[in-house]
């Protein structure tokens, strides 16, 4: 899997890069417009990153230009400007995804996971993780054959968590994914346990609680 | 205060009462002078007349007493008698007040008075001639009256022109004024004003759309300022949240270690709470999120209450939700989003634990009460981190801009501590 990290901030970019680049995911990284649209005529790839403000240009003249080319990459917006006006845009131009600065890694790698896979396997939308058959339309969850019955939030945490394999997860981290626009405004974040601990204790009932590690009290990790 | 025009019309007027006062005597003392110049060359005449006069007659000497008798005594203001021997016969002019014996009320009459010496066929005679002359305060009043007529009129034409110019002169001032009133920076950047041939009002116009292009920039920067600034900041601020997930992911990590790094997510996301509130703050103040719909409070309220249930249940706080339905109200959904989120993680995040949480919507009003300890100070909660502290996490501008959005909207909201509960109400 290739993505391409459109960002200024070489920092940033870098750690996007290190935190991807452990899964199958190869970065490459284009740090202003010139270079961006070089990359994105000369190659492709399976995901972008893409930040909005750019030296020498926009990052939506970047969005507009790849639907030009009418090239499938799936594209997700990383932009400091939560301005509802430029996701709007984004979103219409025709990127699939929009997340604010400053995000956990963790919630951008769930996002490229879920983009990836709506890429690749079009119709298909059944994932299989470990003993895990996680079917996305109706997000109901099997193994061996037998149904799961997952709550909205266990199953947001379960496909979370499949999407960032061997990653230690913060509790934080998880808990600004299960507050989506609240995240912001919370600080007390020990709700997360309660939805943590009842997902455990499901998998246990079909014996797949093996792969959900807890990690010094506060993390998680989902091996497999 | 008086009207600029009033000032000089009250100086104008003194100065005028002045003047024309000073004006009475000197009025007087020319008229007087005329008065007595001209009775003076009268009564010379009337002494040249009467010489020629009895000398020209051929008379003789006892006709001539008998008739100088009834002359005088039937024209007393002109006294003709032989004059004494030994006499100085030296003219004098001379001015006299007398009784009139004639009127009733004992009126005094001033006399302009010639005494002279003629020669009647060789003889020496005595003449005295008084001829009436206006009295020294009849000339007075009259013409003082005369003044303070004239004075009047002028008085009543200062005020009319005053009028009329203030009214001509001053009307672009006036629309001037009016423009500068109905000026909002908030709104517009430019003010144009009517063009005038004055010259001072056209230089005070040049001057103040200077000053307000001046002071539109820099409030223009100014908020733009606070803008750019909050995004700058958010690009760091996700450079070190990424390198916190990062840090985690290393395998060495001690428990310590992890535990220290991990922590540092709750002022990292305080931080970048903080940002994003003053970011929109600023937005609000920039007059953004213009577009308004109906919104049915009661759903939205729903809604958010649902959003916050982990929350209300990690803290084993009960909440309660009493809506009249179909409560609409008109505004940016964004906006009356924030407005129910912020007051409703208040009264989750400032409750103890076990505590309720109750909200009411009816009749146009929405009240939030929460358990809690100490009433807190009205005039400084709405404040930009009016209450912020230590103990305190929150971002402390939650409700300035719960605030802000009441006031754009002008709804109503205040804070009351009834009964061990701190009460928030909206009424819309």
């Amino acid at each position: 899997m290739k993505i391409l990290i459109i960002e200024d901030e070489l920092e940033l970019a870098q750690n996007i890069a290190d935190y991807l680049s452990g899964e199958s995911y190869l970065c490459e990284h284009a740090a202003t417009f010139d270079q961006a649209i070089d990359k994105i005529e000369s190659f492709s790839y399976d995901c972008i990153l893409l930040d909005l403000m750019l030296p020498g240009g926009s990052g939506l003249e970047i969005l507009e230009s790849l639907k030009k080319q009418n090239k499938q990459e799936g594209v997700i917006i990383i932009s400091a400007k939560n301005a509802i006006d430029d996701k709007v845009k984004g979103l219409q131009i025709g990127a699939d995804d929009y997340l604010a600065k400053p995000f956990h890694l963790s919630e951008l790698s769930a996002r490229v996971y879920s983009i990836i896979r709506r890429k690749q396997f079009g119709n298909s939308n059944t994932v299989r993780q470990n003993e895990l058959e996680i079917d996305l339309l109706g997000k109901t969850v099997k193994a061996a054959n037998q149904a799961i019955n997952l709550t909205k939030k266990e199953f947001d945490l379960l496909l979370f968590f499949v999407g960032n394999k061997n990653r230690v997860i913060s509790k934080s981290a998880l808990a600004e994914h299960l507050s989506g626009d609240l995240a912001d405004m919370l600080d007390n974040h020990d709700f997360v346990y309660a939805h943590i601990k009842n997902l455990k204790k499901k998998l246990s009932e079909v014996h797949c609680d093996n792969h959900l590690k807890t990690v010094y009290g506060t993390g998680y990790k989902w091996e497999g | 205060m008086s009207k600029l025009l009033d000032k000089p019309l009250k100086t104008f007027t003194l100065y005028a009462l002045f003047i024309l006062a000073c004006s009475i005597p000197a009025y007087y003392l020319v008229v007087d002078y005329i008065w007595l110049n001209e009775l003076d060359e009268h009564n010379e005449i009337v002494r040249t007349r009467m010489e020629q006069g009895l000398n020209n007659i051929d008379i003789d000497e006892q006709i001539l007493a008998q008739t100088l008798k009834v002359w005088n005594s039937v024209q007393p203001g002109t006294t003709i008698s032989a004059a004494q021997p030994g006499e100085a016969r030296e003219d004098s002019i001379y001015t006299v007040s007398k009784l009139n014996i004639y009127s009733e009320d004992g009126e005094i009459d001033r006399f302009r008075g010639l005494q002279t010496y003629l020669n009647i066929y060789g003889r020496p005679y005595k003449l005295m001639i008084e001829t009436n002359v206006e009295e020294v305060d009849e000339t007075l009043l009259a013409i003082a009256l005369i003044t303070f007529l004239f004075f009047g009129f002028l008085v009543l034409g200062f005020i009319l022109l005053n009028r009329r110019i203030s009214g001509q002169v001053w009307l672009p001032f006036r629309k001037t004024l009016d423009k500068l009133r109905n000026f909002d920076l908030n709104k517009q950047t430019e003010v144009s004003f009517e063009k005038t041939d004055i010259e001072e009002f056209e230089e005070l116009q040049v001057v103040l759309e200077q000053l307000v292009r001046n002071n539109a920039s820099v409030y223009l920067r100014q908020k733009e300022f606070s803008e750019n600034a909050s995004h700058e900041l958010q690009t760091p601020l996700a450079v070190l949240k990424s390198k916190l997930d990062i840090l985690l992911q290393d395998n060495t990590l001690s428990e310590a270690q992890y535990e220290k790094i991990s922590s540092l997510n709750s002022p990292l996301s305080r931080v970048s709470r903080i940002n994003k509130n003053l970011l929109l703050l600023a937005k609000l103040e920039n007059q953004q999120f213009d577009e308004s719909h109906p919104i049915d409070l009661g759903e939205l309220l729903n809604e958010t209450t649902g959003l916050l249930a982990d929350q209300a249940e990690a803290k084993d706080i009960t909440i309660s939700l009493k809506v009249d339905r179909y409560t609409m109200v008109n505004g940016n959904k964004y906006l009356v989003e924030i407005v129910l989120t912020n007051l409703l993680v208040n009264a989750i995040r400032h409750n103890v634990s076990g505590g309720t949480v109750t909200i009411v919507l009816t009749g146009g009003v929405l009240t939030i009460s929460n358990s809690g300890g100490k009433p807190l100070k009205e005039e400084r909660l709405f404040q930009r981190f009016g209450n912020a502290s230590p103990e305190n996490p929150s971002s402390g501008l939650g409700l300035s801009i719960v605030k802000e959005i009441c006031q754009r909207y002008s709804w109503d909201i205040r804070y009351d501590f009834k009964e061990g509960l701190h009460v928030f109400s909206a009424t819309f």
